[in-house]
């Protein structure tokens, strides 16, 4: 069986061997309360990195999520008092039109994508700094609970936390597989040019998929800084990396066009695992990051589709 | 010296070569001649070495010889001066001349300027070419850059033993006339230092130029002419090749058109530099071709129609509405469709599957409040399977896996089943095979029956004259002369050829 037939399949058997290994050094690694943790930790970036999904399935990237979440966190903890759950709109709201607009400099101003969002990642960072005053803040224990208590409750043993990533994933999945929105996503990730002269609306496509972007990145910073209680302009430093890697390794390629949110939810997964093992292997944190770059390289290195790149990498 | 014995070339789907006898004597210029896809092309990449041949020999001197690239063909003295000029802009002269082989001038690590320039000149010289060769490419003419191109492949008179066989593809198509001659007689004094193949689609000047001609017509030569027995009545029917079939393009079929009805209507339409002044209308059941060569605008027009790109002058009118805002949405809602020339690209979407790509333009069709009814989109597929005879295993098949005709019939599938009545086709039948050929005009006549106003850009100019009511020749995008093809009264291809060219 050739590589390109099993490469569809690379994601789910990549994280079915290193469950397998890290169990098999680890049996407690099995344990079903520890398992539950470890998932729920992992939730605030698998939702970053189903935003993220969108971007790199349109054949782009966002670099804006990290900063994003932190503008978030700040945003969080400063208006709490004043609006209560309100500011999860504010949050979604101001993820929306900062992803909107990377998406309108991407496509209206002709800036590559990853240009586009790195300079409004550091807007996000500068905004979070200015309404944060540099410091770190935190929340009041009782509005929180008052607005979000309900995000960290269990239900029969299952964390709110897992069921509140759930109900993203299968709205993302509809998203993608089930409205003429993921249609078009599909069409502009694998052809461009035919989409185009098929008439859709590619500009439109495009924005919504970085406001999505944003959105995502916008309820991953408000559940992490529920989640610590405070708000502060580094919170989320170390998730873009993180993001990218879970997307990449779940197989949607830097071309996009294939892969999709499902396969983020394995890539996320497998992202946990190595992270779990890492802890087991001792490998100080100072040094993970190293081995989450070499994996992305790899991951890149693996999915990308080379017949679209047309011999010209810069 | 330079030969090609039975050399054979196989794509996916096409025998683009055939067992070609190709043969260039030394000091000689020989002519290449063809129409679009008869093989130009596919041949002179075997010869400077960016294809392999699946069969046959290349022998220099009688030694067979195998080429893995170009840089190995420049290395036995094949050289070539690309249509597409291969110069870099932004650097000098000399840089582009001994680009990759600056070794030659380095002195301890740096390049010597003064010796490239030195050596650059002498170059320079052998094209008659007098200018500094520090000179920043971008500042010389079109006409002096085709000399530096040539200067440029002429360097391997130094670097390499043995004779030199240069290629000229298109080299004239930019030229004013005065360039052209004196490019000739360059040529002409250059062939004491190499043989020439020249690559045109101007006939007068292949002929001029040319010691022995040879003809392609599909992948074959099928003929080889010597200069003084060389007429271009001819060459051209030999181009051809047989009798235009009138079955072949459904003649029978053609119907006159409801000339009643406007459905596109130009009025001194011009856009930027790509055409101008462009009038003419386009009725229901009408085939209406444009004719010119490459690059004469042909496209544009039809990129214009269907809202890619706008026009800088004058009135486009569909369906008796002026067109105000050009963008490829307000086309398609026009009921305007677009078959595109790169089909695998602007046609179908690899990695989409039948349905999704035959509802890509019509979505709201099969979709609710955003939501699609992919149980629908299947039976729309079903049906046009069906109907078109699409062969594919199921409604899930990649289209990239399609064949070229199955991946035609399902961009065609895509317009009719939106219910388009303006079709624009681009060269719909570009690398099909016959029976998918006759499969497309067998859907023209179909369609043109249906009141659909089509208009194509042939692929030939046989299926241009064999499928349209009215044909319309274009040169360097301005109007030449309008002709009417109603069966029986078409147009012959060498009227048509006169005002092309």
């Amino acid at each position: 069986m050739s590589f390109e037939r099993i490469k569809p399949h690379f994601p789910w058997i990549t994280l079915l061997v290193l469950v397998l290994l890290v169990g098999i050094a680890n049996p407690s690694f099995f344990d079903p309360a520890g398992l539950l943790s470890l998932v729920s930790d992992v939730v605030p970036l698998f939702i970053m990195a189903l935003g993220m999904t969108f971007a790199i399935y349109i054949g782009g990237i966002d670099l804006s999520v990290q900063q994003m979440a932190n503008l978030v966190t700040v945003i969080a903890t400063v208006y709490l008092a004043n609006f209560g759950i309100g500011v999860a709109l504010i949050a979604v709201a101001a993820g929306f039109i900062i992803g909107a607009f990377s998406g309108f400099v991407t496509t209206r101003l002709y800036v590559p994508s990853f240009v586009s969002t790195l300079a409004m990642g550091f807007v996000a960072l500068s905004a979070a700094k200015y309404l944060s005053g540099q410091r770190a803040l935190y929340m009041d224990a009782e509005l929180r609970d008052a607005s979000f208590g309900w995000m960290f409750g269990r239900t029969a043993g299952v964390p709110h936390e897992l069921v509140i990533a759930l109900v993203l994933l299968a709205i993302a999945w509809f998203l993608q597989t089930r409205t003429t929105f993921g249609r078009a996503l599909k069409a502009v990730g694998s052809g461009e040019l035919a989409a185009v002269a098929s008439g859709l609306n590619v500009d439109r496509v495009k924005i919504l998929a970085f406001a999505i972007s944003g959105v995502f990145a916008a309820i991953a910073g408000l559940i992490f800084s529920v989640k610590l209680s405070g708000g502060d302009a580094n919170l989320a430093n170390g998730f873009l990396l993180l993001a990218i890697v879970a997307v990449l390794v779940g197989g949607t390629p830097l071309t996009g066009g294939v892969g999709g949110v499902v396969n983020t939810a394995i890539g996320t997964l497998i992202v946990m695992v190595i992270r779990a093992a890492m802890v087991y292997l001792e490998i100080d944190a100072t040094q993970q990051q190293m081995v989450f770059g070499i994996v992305l390289i790899a991951a890149i290195a693996l999915t990308i589709d080379r017949s679209k790149l047309r011999g010209v990498v810069k | 010296m330079y030969e090609l014995r039975q050399v054979d070339k196989h794509f996916p789907g096409v025998h683009a070569l055939k067992a070609v006898d190709f043969k260039v004597n030394r000091h000689e210029i020989v002519g290449l001649v063809g129409e679009n896809g008869a093989g130009k092309s596919t041949l002179m990449k075997v010869i400077y070495g960016a294809y392999q041949p699946d069969g046959g020999d290349i022998t220099i001197d009688g030694t067979v010889v195998r080429f893995q690239n170009p840089r190995q063909a420049m290395n036995h003295g094949i050289g070539m001066v690309f249509q597409e000029q291969s110069l870099i802009l932004n650097l000098t002269v000399m840089e582009n001349i001994f680009l990759g082989y600056e070794q030659q001038f380095v002195k301890f690590g740096v390049i010597d300027w003064k010796a490239m320039a030195q050596a650059a000149k002498r170059q320079l010289a052998k094209v008659k070419l007098d200018i500094d060769p520090a000179t920043t490419t971008s500042d010389l003419s079109f006409a002096q850059r085709q000399l530096v191109e040539l200067a440029k492949v002429l360097t391997l008179e130094e670097r390499i033993d043995g004779d030199l066989v240069i290629l000229l593809d298109e080299p004239t198509s930019v030229l004013a006339k005065e360039e052209v001659e004196l490019l000739f007689g360059l040529v002409r004094d250059l062939t004491k230092r190499a043989s020439f193949i020249f690559v045109s689609h101007r006939m007068d000047e292949v002929l001029e130029l040319s010691d022995r001609i040879y003809v392609m017509k599909d992948g074959a030569v099928v003929d080889v002419v010597a200069h003084d027995e060389a007429e271009v009545d001819a060459i051209q029917h030999k181009m051809v090749g047989r009798e235009v079939d009138k079955e072949y393009y459904r003649e029978q079929k053609q119907k006159p058109y409801d000339a009643g009805t406007v459905l596109v209507g130009f009025d001194k339409v011009s856009c930027g530099r790509r055409y101008s002044d462009i009038s003419f209308d386009l009725h229901p059941g009408e085939v209406l071709c444009l004719v010119g060569t490459e690059g004469s605008g042909r496209e544009a027009i039809l990129r214009t129609i269907f809202g890619l790109d706008s026009p800088t002058a004058g009135t486009v009118t569909i369906k008796g509405e002026p067109v105000t805002r050009f963008a490829a949405q307000g086309g398609v809602s026009r009921g305007v469709g677009y078959i595109p020339r790169e089909r695998k690209i602007e046609g179908i979407v690899a990695g989409m599957n039948v349905y999704e790509n035959m509802t890509l333009s019509q979505m709201g069709n099969y979709s609710s409040g955003g939501v699609l009814k992919v149980g629908e989109e299947k039976s729309l597929a079903r049906a046009w399977i069906e109907r078109l005879g699409i062969k594919t295993p199921d409604v899930y098949k990649d289209c990239g896996g399609l064949s070229g005709g199955n991946q035609q019939k399902v961009v065609l599938a895509k317009w009719r089943s939106g219910g388009a009545d303006i079709m624009l086709l681009d060269h719909p039948t570009r690398g099909l095979d016959i029976g998918a050929k006759e499969d497309v005009y067998e859907m023209i006549r179909e369609m043109s029956d249906a009141g659909v106003g089509i208009i194509l850009v042939a692929d030939t100019l046989e299926e241009a004259i064999g499928l349209s009511h009215t044909i319309l020749v274009i040169k360097d995008g301005a109007f030449q002369k309008r002709f009417d093809g109603t069966p029986g009264a078409k147009p012959t291809l060498y009227d048509l050829v006169h005002h092309m060219i």
